[in-house]
């Protein structure tokens, strides 16, 4: 069973097995965060390495009493992302690649029908204010609870759900104007 | 009222991620089904949409392994940090295992020996193997036995592929790459502590002298012995992997081909390393 409290402090104490279990937890979610916002694979993948990087190498420095575990990776993670928008000097807004690859091909048709569907909500979540894009990448890539995004994100809980209630409506317009 | 929406939205939402349907969710908020129901079906698009996307497994290996290799160097700093002479630490190593052989009894140890890198007695396996190295009387039979436990940690490989626990095949493949790495380092320190055991005769000239027909032949001849023990053990360690692999299930191939490859090179290398040091 994984108690994440107890494998968060043999982490710190330089437990390489308890951070191998991090690792494995969160290292979907941070991924898949960071390629919403970036909508690029290689440099999503640069960026999700070098946040495990960055959490190895600063891990025997958390508190947990500070935030949780979850909050601390994805803050860094976000910072990332905040620094990469910064020094590659653009607005969060790139065209999309034609050659992402995205998923599986064992089943090339599923996964056509895939890379398209994320396609399309990458578009859309695109067309969100900066602030809506962040909490619907937490919540729904990273799968984050309210609580955590909030952290994250140095908000209170209220703005995030707002954030992800006026998030959602606007999705929901686009879905719809794309029947 | 909006605030309340947000909170009634949030919490179906929360329901969902943890499996109940659109249906049962909206049947607790009846007043604002009409609302939500819309918004809880884009927000279920939405959450497939995204968990669709996922990073390549041979990716995630590659990650896991610069990690683990992190952390193997950040232990060696810190073993070289604590500044113990090294005959020392061999001492009390040594010294603290036969300690601890009295105190857990030798049933321990021997129940130890098969354990794999996921059971509890595995640290006492290590440490046995640690003291092995340590009371080793040459570094020929220190080498042979790194070979020796490099083909440990490839049969318990073996194992954790067929449990199908990734991160163990990692923490393996750096093992193996441990003990490879120690053997060409011994035998530099090995000529290392020969030279200086010349310099300080009274009689030896300013320059080591050239080795004789014999110790020449000698040093010869042990080269060859280690490097056919590691041609031997890197075709016996591939074929277990290899076979491995084969029955393997998908998920797991990725990281296992990655250790075949990087166990292979280690092999290679090493061999490399001891032929270029024999004909110096």
């Amino acid at each position: 069973m994984f108690i994440e409290k107890d494998v968060v402090s043999r982490a710190i104490k330089g437990d390489g097995e308890a951070f191998a279990q991090l690792y494995e937890r969160y290292f979907d979610g941070i991924y898949r965060y960071i390629y919403i916002r970036l909508r690029n694979q290689s440099e999503a993948e640069d960026l999700t390495q070098e946040v495990f990087v960055k959490a190895l190498e600063a891990i025997g420095c958390y508190k947990e009493r500070n935030l949780p575990f979850a909050a601390w990776l994805f803050r860094i993670a976000h910072n990332l992302v905040i620094d990469y928008f910064r020094k590659q000097g653009k607005v969060e807004k790139v065209p999309l690649e034609d050659d992402m690859i995205l998923v599986s091909k064992s089943n090339p048709a599923l996964a056509a029908e895939r890379e398209l569907e994320i396609e399309e909500l990458i578009n859309h979540v695109e067309k969100l204010s900066p602030a809506q894009r962040e909490v619907i990448s937490l919540r729904f890539g990273a799968e984050l609870s309210v609580a955590e995004a909030a952290k994250v994100l140095g908000k209170n809980e209220g703005t995030v759900k707002a954030l992800q209630y006026n998030g959602i409506v606007a999705l929901r317009k686009m879905l719809v104007a794309d029947k | 009222m909006t605030r309340k929406i947000e909170d009634i939205f949030n919490n179906c939402l929360e329901r969902m991620f943890k499996g109940e349907s659109v249906e049962d969710c909206l049947g607790a908020y009846p007043e604002q089904s009409p609302e939500l129901e819309s918004l809880l079906q884009a927000s279920c698009a939405l959450a497939k949409r995204a968990s669709a996307i996922e990073p390549g497994p041979e990716f995630k290996a590659q990650v896991h392994q610069r990690l683990q290799a992190m952390l193997y160097a950040e232990q060696k700093k810190l073993a070289e940090r604590a500044g113990i002479p090294v005959w020392c630490r061999r001492w009390a190593l040594a010294t603290t295992a036969v300690l601890g052989f009295l105190l857990i009894g030798i049933g321990t140890v021997g129940a130890a020996a098969s354990t794999l890198p996921d059971e509890t007695l595995y640290p006492v396996k290590l440490a046995t193997e640690q003291v092995t190295l340590t009371l080793a009387f040459s570094d020929m039979d220190k080498a042979k036995i790194h070979i020796q436990y490099a083909e440990r940690r490839a049969d318990e490989m073996v194992q954790m592929a067929r449990q199908g626990k990734s991160d163990k095949i990692t923490m393996l493949t750096g093992q193996i790459t441990s003990h490879l790495d120690r053997i060409p380092v011994m035998e530099e320190e090995q000529e290392a502590s020969e030279g200086r055991v010349k310099a300080k005769a009274p009689h030896a000239a300013t320059a080591p002298a050239p080795p004789s027909e014999a110790e020449a032949y000698s040093k010869g001849t042990e080269v060859d012995e280690l490097k056919v023990a590691l041609i031997q053990s890197r075709a016996e360690n591939l074929n277990a992997l290899r076979n491995a692999l084969d029955k393997a299930p998908e998920k797991l191939k990725p990281v296992l081909q990655q250790a075949i490859e990087n166990m292979e090179e280690d092999y290679n290398n090493t061999i490399i390393i001891i032929e270029s040091g024999s004909n110096k």
